[in-house]
Order: structure tokens, then C-alpha cells, then sequence
């Protein structure tokens, strides 16, 4: 029993982190910029299907994790570009509907391209192995996940703070006409955030591709999820999407020990919880 | 209530009345109206009171589950059972008005949904209730005060009287001072509040109307099937019916109905063409939500406006929404 809960434990901050690096894209765009973006985990779906035709092709997992990033980044960039921005000036409900359509094409699209059966990839062969922890093993590449996740959201979060183009962003959201009239493309700097958050959520789905596999559906599951998290950690903040992610993977992880049959049923009871009690979330100030 | 609506009615009636007589498809045409129903309790909450709710199958599903319950359990009368849809639907929307009011703007949106999930893996999980993922079977559709319905066209007749009354009622309640406080609501909450509504009651009533149509839907989807599966209260339902409003137009209660029967055709026909059928689906919607907020009914008046307008007519006087 006790190896059983250390293992799950650990599966908890694997599956936490992997949350917590989707919910830190959606915080971008839905926390700061204000774009309720249903089809996240359309995006985190498309990065692992991607980070699978990678990998396929040039048979390195660190050429998906590149490329990945960058590709389903730039389709977020356009997408935002070409449609969301223009659905700005009808409030949250058109761009609701709009992202919702995308599901439907997401959905669909990765069908036609890649099949209807659930995908894996082996985990890299640089990573194979585990550290011993005495009751159990951690798999080198879980921890790898981990760490990795952690350094992304780090990353992330140093360049909204601690750079000019950071500090010109958040000066954008507090007030977009006067960070436009000191000369700066506000738009196209959105754009751009927009862009980052995609590619986080991208990148999420292929790190969790040797871990959890791939399906056409599984973005709907991380859309739900990734909104819980936000909504727990509080919109805008990194460090509530970290320990958001945190709470919602361990207690999905610690349920299917002592109730699975509760533990959907448990993590959108929270999420109405929060939402009612305090919607600004555990870290949020707005 | 408004010549003009009173006519599009009985049009509308005179069209459920005659199609099953022309094309004979009585139980598509029956799903198609019960769609509408619940295109038309969703279109009610967005178009009049500018509520988006990504929850309606959490109605749908209750009204559905309780009126087969009775059903099954205490053989209820047909009558009885449409009320036992429309009386679970109604208490379940108030439960879900009174929470989801509460939160502001996508909070709101994201209450139906959480709602609409808990309510979901409920009812998965309470196998000795729902029947879970292999959904409630054994119904045996009743007579109607001895007059057999177990043909699907008589069936389908007695979805067309529901069916048309519920839009009577919609159309009157919309022309009502209570329709128009709603608008007032939507067009500015701070202003309705500053003028003395109490804003809460009414956005509550608008949910309990919805609610109470989306659980006749139930109720006559139940026993249109003989079959309450477990995706009549799944979540992909609601944004279905998200969808049907959307492509025919919240704007009108005649559009929903658009939007339902044109879903419904394509379900049926286009997914036998191709399996892959959401994508077009999805393409269109997100071309509506782009380009025709009004929906697929907005056309009608667009093109006839055009047309006058070509023929030197007053364009400005025509030019407010429906």
C-alpha cells in the first residue's frame, strides 16, 4: 500500500506539472489577454500529434520538442491574427463559439491526418532507466518531464517580468491606447502572446506523449482542465497555474487509489467551488 | 402578440403538419422538432437575455431520466410523464440559474459547463439509477387516454402539438413585459437594475423556462427511443444544441428551429457520406461566428432588404433586428 501511494504520488506531480504547463499558456490568453480559448487542449492535442510525425520522420524526440513549439505556435499566431482578434469588439460570447468551432476542426483534422487509434512514442533512449527511491522508481524521463515543465513556466515568467518586451506587454494589458501611442504594435505584440501560450500547451502535449499517449480527443479533457486550474491558481499568475496543476494531478492521482469512481465528479465540484467562493482563484488579485 | 408572429406560427405548423406526409421519415422529423425544443430553450437564454449556457443537456438529461423513471416504475400516464420532463427540467435549470448567476461573464459560461460535467459523471456513475454508459432501457412508449401511439407517425403527431404549443408559448412570452425586461437585461443590467427590476428573479425565471423546455425535450426524446442513452445528458450534447442555436440564429425563436432541423438533416445524411462530417460542421460554425452572427434566418431579411433596397425602397426603416 505504501509503495502504491508513493507511486501515485509521484504520477500526481508528473500529471500535475503537465497540467500546470498547459494552464501556464492558458493563463496567458485567457489570464492576460482575455481570450477565453476553448480549443486549448485542441493545441495541446495537435503538439503531441506533431511531436508524433517528428519523431517518425527523424526519429529524434529533442527535434519534436523543438519544432513542435514553433509549429503549432505559429498556427496559433495565425489563427489569432486572421479570426480571434477580429471577434474582439463582439466580447467573450463570439470568441467562445469561435474557439469551440476549432475543436470540432482540430478534432477532426488530426482524424484525417493521423487515424483514429491512440498513438504513443517510446521514451528517449538518453532517458531510459529510473532513479530508485527505495519503495519505488522514478523513471528518468518522468523526472525529465518534471523538470523540464519547470523550467518552461520559469522561462516564461522571467521574460514577462524581468525583459523590455515583458514589461512593454504588461504595460499593453493595463493600457493598450498608451502603450500604442508611444509607438509600440500593441496588436502584434498580443499576437505574439497568444502565440507563446499555444506553444506551451503545444509542447505540453508532446512531452506527455511517451508518457500518456495520444488520442483525437484527449484536448478536450486538457480544455476542462487547463480552465480548472486557471480558475484554482488564479488568472495571470504562474506560480497558482504550478500549484493549481499540483493540486488537481494529485488529487486525481491520490482518487483513483481510494474512489475512482468520484474523482471527475470531485475536480468540477472544485472548480464550482472556486468559481462560487472565490472566483479570483488561490493567487489571483483580480 | 404580433400579427407578423402569429403568421410565421401558423406557417410553421402547417409546415410540421404536411412534411411527414410528404417525406415519410416520422422518426427523424419527430428528432428534428425535439431538437428545435432544445434549440429553441437555448436560444431563449442567449438571444434574450444574452446568457450563454454550455450546460442545456444537463435539462434535457434530467427531464429525460425522470420521465423514464416514472415510466418504469410507476407506469405514469403519457400526459403525467411530458409534466414530470418539464417539472425536473425546471428545478434542475433553477439549481443551475441560481449557481451560475452568480459568477460574471466566462464564469458564468464555465458554472453551466462544471454543472453540466458533475451532473454528467453523476449519472455515469449511478449505474442503478441511470443504467450509467449503457443508458435506461425497457421503456414501452404508453397510449394517450387509450389511443395507441406505438406507430412512429402518430408518435410524431403528438411531438408536433407539443411541439407547436411550446413555440406558441415562447413567441408569447417573449412579446410579454417579462420578454422585454429580459432584453433590458441584456441590452444593460446596471440600467434594469437602476430602474427598479430585481435582475437575479428575473434571469432565474429565464433559466426555469428553459429549463422546462429542455425537459420536455427529454421527456419526448425518451419516448421517441423507447431509450434514455447516457449521452442525453453529456456535455458534447449541450454544444451541440450550442451549435444548432447558433446556425439557425438566436435572434428569432424561428431560428433555432432553422438551425435544429438543418443540424439534424446533416447528423443523418452527411455523416453517412462522410464519416468525417464535424469538420464541415465545424468550418460552417466557425464562418457563422465570423460573418453571420444572425444566423442561417438572418438571410431571409438580408435578402429582402436587398432587394428593396435595389428597388429604391426605404432601407432604414426595415433595418431592426428581429
Amino acid at each position: 500500500m505504501e509503495s502504491l501511494i508513493a507511486i501515485q504520488l509521484l504520477n500526481g506531480v508528473v500529471l500535475g506539472m503537465i497540467y500546470a504547463l498547459v494552464a501556464a499558456g492558458l493563463t496567458l490568453i485567457f489570464g492576460m489577454l482575455d481570450i477565453p480559448n476553448f480549443a486549448h487542449g485542441a493545441f495541446y492535442a495537435l503538439g503531441a500529434y506533431v511531436a508524433y510525425s517528428v519523431v517518425a520522420h527523424t526519429n529524434s524526440f529533442w527535434a519534436a520538442i523543438v519544432i513542435v513549439p514553433l509549429a503549432v505556435g505559429a498556427i496559433g499566431l495565425a489563427i489569432d491574427a486572421l479570426f480571434i482578434r477580429r471577434l474582439a469588439r463582439f466580447g467573450h460570447v463570439y470568441q467562445i463559439l469561435f474557439t469551440l468551432g476549432l475543436v470540432f476542426i482540430a478534432q477532426e483534422t488530426i482524424i484525417l491526418i493521423w487515424g483514429a487509434d491512440p498513438t504513443s512514442i517510446n521514451v528517449p533512449s538518453a532517458l531510459d532507466g529510473g532513479l530508485s527511491l527505495g519503495l519505488v522508481t522514478f523513471p528518468y524521463y518522468r523526472l525529465f518531464l518534471v523538470l523540464a515543465a519547470a523550467l518552461l513556466i520559469a522561462a516564461v515568467w522571467l521574460a514577462l517580468e524581468r525583459t523590455k518586451y515583458g514589461a512593454i506587454i504588461r504595460a499593453g494589458i493595463e493600457d493598450p491606447a498608451m502603450v500604442d501611442c508611444i509607438g509600440f504594435n500593441v496588436q502584434r505584440l498580443f499576437t505574439l502572446v497568444f502565440g507563446i501560450g499555444v506553444a506551451l500547451a503545444a509542447v505540453a502535449g508532446a512531452l506527455s506523449l511517451p508518457v500518456r499517449g495520444g488520442q483525437p480527443a484527449m484536448g478536450e479533457e486538457l480544455t476542462a482542465i487547463s480552465f480548472v486550474v486557471v480558475v484554482i491558481g488564479g488568472l495571470g499568475s504562474f506560480a497558482g497555474a504550478v500549484v493549481g496543476g499540483l493540486i488537481v494531478g494529485l488529487t486525481q492521482a491520490m482518487m483513483t487509489i481510494f474512489y475512482p469512481s468520484a474523482s471527475e465528479v470531485a475536480i468540477f465540484a472544485a472548480m464550482v467551488a472556486i468559481l462560487l467562493v472565490r472566483p479570483q482563484g488561490l493567487f489571483g488579485t483580480r | 402578440m404580433k400579427a407578423r408572429s402569429l403568421g410565421a406560427l401558423a406557417l410553421l405548423a402547417l409546415i410540421v403538419a404536411l412534411t411527414p406526409l410528404l417525406v415519410r421519415y416520422p422518426t427523424l422529423e419527430a428528432q428534428m422538432l425535439i431538437s428545435g425544443l432544445l434549440a429553441l430553450g437555448f436560444s431563449f437564454l442567449l438571444g434574450q437575455m444574452g446568457f450563454l449556457s454550455f450546460g442545456q443537456a444537463t435539462f434535457n438529461g434530467i427531464g429525460a431520466y425522470a420521465a423514464a423513471l416514472a415510466l418504469l416504475h410507476w407506469h405514469v400516464p403519457l400526459v403525467l410523464l411530458l409534466a414530470i420532463g418539464i417539472l425536473a427540467g425546471t428545478l434542475s435549470a433553477l439549481v443551475v440559474g441560481v449557481l451560475s448567476i452568480q459568477g460574471v461573464g466566462v464564469y458564468a459560461v464555465m458554472l453551466t459547463f462544471a454543472l453540466n460535467e458533475m451532473a454528467y459523471f453523476s449519472a455515469f456513475q449511478l449505474k442503478g439509477i441511470t443504467g450509467g454508459d449503457n443508458g435506461l432501457r425497457g421503456l414501452i412508449r404508453p397510449d394517450l387516454f387509450g389511443f395507441s401511439l406505438s406507430s412512429s407517425l402518430t408518435y410524431y403527431y403528438l411531438v408536433a402539438v407539443v411541439f407547436v404549443l411550446a413555440v406558441y408559448v415562447v413567441l408569447r412570452i417573449i412579446d410579454s413585459p417579462f420578454g422585454h425586461v429580459l432584453r433590458a437585461i441584456r441590452e444593460n443590467e446596471q440600467r434594469a437594475k437602476a430602474i427598479g427590476y430585481e435582475v437575479r428573479h428575473f434571469k432565474i425565471a429565464a433559466f426555469a423556462l428553459s429549463g422546462a423546455i429542455s425537459g420536455l425535450a427529454g421527456a419526448l426524446y425518451a419516448l421517441l427511443y423507447q431509450f434514455v442513452p447516457l449521452e442525453a445528458i453529456d456535455f458534447n450534447t449541450s454544444t451541440n444544441i450550442v451549435i444548432m442555436g447558433l446556425l439557425g440564429g438566436v435572434g428569432s425563436p424561428f431560428g433555432p428551429i432553422l438551425g435544429a432541423a438543418i443540424y439534424t438533416l446533416l447528423a443523418n445524411f452527411l455523416s453517412e457520406v462522410w464519416a468525417r462530417w464535424p469538420l464541415v460542421l465545424g468550418v460552417i460554425f466557425c464562418c457563422i461566428v465570423l460573418f453571420l452572427r444572425g444566423g442561417l434566418w438572418e438571410l431571409g431579411p438580408l435578402a429582402l432588404r436587398r432587394i428593396r433596397h435595389l428597388g429604391g425602397g426605404n432601407v432604414a426603416a426595415d433595418s431592426k433586428p428581429l
